[in-house]
């Protein structure tokens, strides 16, 4: 019907063209054409469902979920598979002066978290916050090669972590630049065989002097303080700045008084940007420290460890595990189009046994390059392939491999 | 199908005639009456997909339409001749568009509507007359810069003949706000609840607020007529008879591309443009806007510009690739731009501008068919405001901070004289073609700016035969046309510039058109 309006108006057009003596009258005939051939104006196909998408708010209904509650994709321990589960969300709370969140999470391995939390992020006028969490994990294959920065890569075994924690954290903060602050807590601590189809159960090739605490369950009483000086222009994906973190925590055995411990992280971040922040260089140095009265000694599950998507990428997750480690991260990134930055890194780190060999010498090194998603100014989703001298990784995350978790004796515990 | 082929004959047979009587045209014939055309909104996601990854349009280096024999768009729905035509004074020129009609400050103002998720928090309000105002703010990292690009943009825009609103500079106290009653405002799922005075109050928070208590905002007058949604920079409204130009053929959407770059205007895109059904000389026909130029002069409106902003568009296959192999060593001249600290200014500067690259966010088809005469159109517009004419304009945003004014003013002068060297170089920069005193007359806008030949034009005289449009040389002296029966046709050229030439079609005194070629 349109081709033949439209021909029929062109045709007309042209018949009265004929008689044109002017060009107002050209014009007005060629309007004149066009008004026998007009239809509505209507959006089709795929940009009507685009627009009517974001009018609806589709994307929003979604993450916002049905009164709070919805769906929690992710984030569970690396190698624990995709995780799924309901998640209950409330930041309108009291005009957002109270933040209340729970979530439980399976994967398609069989990695179970329960997880709750209470925040009161401005309290004091905005000057003082208060947080509460508890979590329950029950991860049925985390991966264990034996102590020390030898062990060997054939060593891998897997156990069973089963712990229950609970923490408040209080605090006090200047600006979002400054934060101090204190927490105290429990953790209750249940490790037994690993489940896996192509590795051994830990407990069957280490021994308690290998893996202290593999034998026998305990508990513990946490308390610890922190302090950060973070002045990074965008904390969510920063491009220029600083953020400086340091956190004491102290782990008192209640259970078997054989595993008390004051653990120590210190975490320097810089970011160097350089063209107008469309190029930078980010530098991270983190330290993890134990330390232990005589006849103690820092339980193999609460020990700091190295390798996978967030410090040694070259290596496996959870690759090296001692009494105290230490990581550097270089990683150079440009934009490649506007969400979309290319990174090119290397990672140099170890584990060691005593705090006197914190230098920098018999570092493992790992380098690679990569991709970062970016959306809103912040790293949604990052790809990164790295190598080292025992092999090739590919890590897909969903989080900026300098992101911040949470202060607080539970933020201490090696594995989330 | 026997009458549709006899009519084809007869269209066969038309007599061409270059020239009428009328020509040129200055303005378009009056418009079309409609009595309704469909209100519809466009995808921002679809537009910014289609352009950056399919080339809508016809993206032909056609010459450009909707303009008259002198190349010049006429006066209508999409623009009209402002201040190169008719020089505006600098009191008109800081007036723009507006119709004197501010929020009224004798009585409170009524919030009506709200905006209170997102980035960009605001009202809608009805002032003491019961007029409905759009209140904008500025981000709480950069104060007055949102709402002085706005009023700055507005009034150059204006100036260079475009349809845009009647935005005033509000400043207000939290009092003057009355909440409405029975106001609805809805959550970040679209979920509507009544409003209360505690969500005027957290709005309030999320923006700047001066030390005396007042708060600083964009008021926008209502645009008259019925909203039916923004227009395209490609195709024609379906249900408007006066949209009879492709709109990537229009010369005041191709050169809208220079003022653009001039004003860094990189969200120049559809979803900021308006088309209302309006009524106006008797006639109902559907008026084309610019809208939200709060984005312009370095700032995002929530945020200041990204420094690739005008670089590059958002996304591009070989430039990607490009950066992805070279691992960003080939560091583009935008990236090493150096901008000013001031908050209020944004990422805005005129040292490193290069008006022939700039680009919008995403491909803009009427923008990337333009051809150098669609270029020296608007750069003689933007070559017209001299720096005491823009310092004027700058002088109504109301920085609280004179080296803003400053800053931004001499940064607009060097872009303004960017735009000149760099299209003037194009074409011959000779406009205003008249015959006085028997003799062929024209405004040597190179040699007024320094920006071109001083001088030494040469001109070859033809008669010209407006049916066939064949050319005959004739003799004449000088710059006088020669006194031929009908049309004659001067061919305008210079030693420094062999392609580049200018015809000048003329019948006796009268001026019948103007052809560029380079």
């Amino acid at each position: 019907m349109h081709l033949l309006q439209k021909l029929g108006g062109f045709l007309l057009a042209a018949a009265i063209g004929y008689a044109q003596n002017s060009r107002a009258e050209q014009i007005e005939n060629a309007r004149q054409a066009r008004a026998a051939s007009l239809t509505p104006e209507v959006n089709k196909g795929a940009e009507e469902f685009l627009r009517s998408f974001k009018d609806r708010k589709y994307a929003e209904r979604f993450a916002a979920g049905y009164n709070g509650l919805r769906v929690k994709l992710g984030g569970l321990v690396t190698g624990g598979g995709f995780a799924v589960g309901p998640e209950y969300l409330r930041e309108d709370l009291f005009h957002g002066n109270l933040r209340v969140r729970s979530a439980a999470q399976i994967s398609f391995s069989g990695y179970q978290r329960l997880d709750g939390e209470i925040n009161l992020p401005n309290l004091v006028g905005e000057h003082a916050f208060i947080d509460v969490y508890a979590v329950h994990h029950n991860y049925p294959g985390i991966q264990y090669y034996g102590p020390g920065p030898d062990s060997a890569k054939t060593g891998r075994s897997v156990y069973r972590l089963e712990d229950s924690a609970l923490d408040g954290t209080g605090g006090w903060k200047y600006k979002d630049k400054l934060k101090i602050g204190a927490s105290i807590g429990g953790l209750w601590m249940n490790v037994g065989p690993g489940s896996h189809n192509d590795f051994i159960s830990a407990d069957k090739i280490y021994t308690e002097r290998q893996a202290p605490g593999i034998t026998s369950q305990t508990n513990f009483f946490r308390f610890g303080t922190f302090a950060q000086l973070d002045y990074r222009d965008n904390p969510l994906g920063p491009k220029s700045g600083g953020n400086y973190v340091i956190q004491y925590s102290r782990f008192e055995d209640i259970g078997k008084l054989q595993h008390d411990f004051n653990r120590i992280e210190v975490e320097l971040q810089q970011h160097i940007a350089m063209f107008n922040k469309t190029r930078r260089i980010a530098l991270r140095g983190k330290t993890v420290l134990t330390d232990t009265r005589a006849g103690q000694e820092v339980p193999f599950y609460l020990r700091p460890v190295l390798g996978g998507s967030d410090d040694l990428r070259g290596f496996r997750p959870f690759r090296f595990n001692d009494r105290n480690s230490v990581v550097y991260n270089a990683e150079y990134r440009w934009e490649i189009f506007a969400g979309l930055d290319g990174a090119v890194f290397a990672d140099a780190g170890k584990v060691f046994p005593r705090r006197g060999l914190l230098n920098f010498r018999d570092l493992e090194s790992s380098g690679g390059f990569g991709l970062r998603f970016n959306a809103r100014n912040q790293t949604f989703m990052r790809i990164d392939a790295s190598f080292s001298h025992e092999g090739f990784q590919l890590f897909f995350k969903f989080n900026d491999l300098f992101s911040q978790r949470p202060f607080g004796t539970s933020s201490s515990q090696p594995i989330f | 199908m026997k009458p549709l082929l006899l009519l084809l004959a007869l269209t066969a047979s038309i007599e061409a005639r270059k020239f009428f009587d009328d020509d040129p045209l200055v303005a378009e014939p009056k418009s079309k009456s409609i009595d309704k055309a469909a209100s519809r909104k466009l995808s921002d996601y679809y537009d910014t997909f289609s352009h950056l990854l399919a080339t809508p349009g016809d993206l032909k280096a056609l010459p450009a339409q909707g303009v008259n024999t002198l190349g010049e768009p006429m006066e209508g729905a999409w623009w009209v001749r402002r201040h190169y035509y008719e020089r505006m004074s600098i009191g008109d020129l800081q007036r723009g568009p507006s119709r004197g009609l501010p929020p009224s400050k004798n009585g409170p103002w009524t919030v009506i509507g709200a905006k209170n998720e997102g980035i960009t928090p605001g009202f809608v309000i009805l002032d003491a007359n019961k007029r409905r105002y759009f209140v904008k703010f500025d981000p709480l990292s950069n104060p007055e810069m949102a709402t002085g690009a706005d009023q700055i943009s507005l009034k150059l825009f204006h100036a260079l003949g475009y349809h845009v609103p009647d935005n005033y500079l509000a400043s207000f106290t939290a009092d003057m706000l009355v909440l409405g009653q029975d106001v609805e405002i809805a959550d970040k799922v679209g979920k509507k609840r009544k409003m209360t005075s505690r969500d005027v109050s957290e709005i309030l928070l999320k923006v700047p607020k001066s030390k005396d208590g007042r708060y600083r905002a964009t008021a926008s007058l209502a645009i008259p007529g019925k909203g039916i949604g923004p227009y395209r920079y490609f195709g024609q409204r379906t249900d408007d008879p006066n949209d009879i130009v492709p709109h990537e053929h229009r010369r005041d959407l191709r050169g809208l591309h220079v003022f653009c770059a001039w004003t860094a205007h990189d969200d120049s895109r559809s979803i900021n443009t308006y088309d209302t059904l309006t009524e106006e000389g008797g006639a109902k026909f559907v008026k084309h806007y610019l809208l939200d130029l709060g984005s312009t002069l370095g700032s995002a409106s929530s945020k200041a510009n990204s420094p690739r902003s005008g670089g590059e568009y958002l996304f591009g296959w070989k430039l990607a690739l490009k950066n992805l192999v070279t691992l960003g060593l080939d560091v583009p001249d935008w990236a090493r731009a150096k901008y000013s600290t001031l908050p209020a200014v944004g990422l805005f500067e005129g040292d490193r501008f290069d008006p022939a690259s700039w680009v919008p966010e995403y491909p803009n088809p009427a923008f990337s068919n333009r051809l150098p005469d669609d270029d020296f159109w608007a750069a003689k517009q933007v070559m017209a405001f001299t720096d005491e004419e823009i310092r004027a304009i700058v002088a109504t945003a109301e920085y609280s901070d004179p080296k803003v004014s400053e800053f931004l003013a001499g940064a607009m002068a060097k872009r303004r004289d960017k735009i000149g060297k760099t299209y003037f170089a194009k074409v011959l920069p000779l406009d205003n073609f008249a015959v006085r005193g028997g003799a062929l007359v024209f405004d040597d806008l190179g040699a007024r700016h320094k920006m071109g030949p001083e001088g030494g034009y040469r001109v070859k005289w033809h008669r010209f035969d407006n049916e066939t449009e064949r050319t005959e040389p004739v003799n004449a002296s000088g710059f006088t046309p020669p006194a031929v029966e009908g049309y004659w046709m001067g061919e305008i050229s210079h030693p420094q510039r062999a392609k580049q030439t200018i015809r000048v079609y003329g019948r006796g005194a009268r001026i019948a058109g103007v052809e560029r070629t380079w």
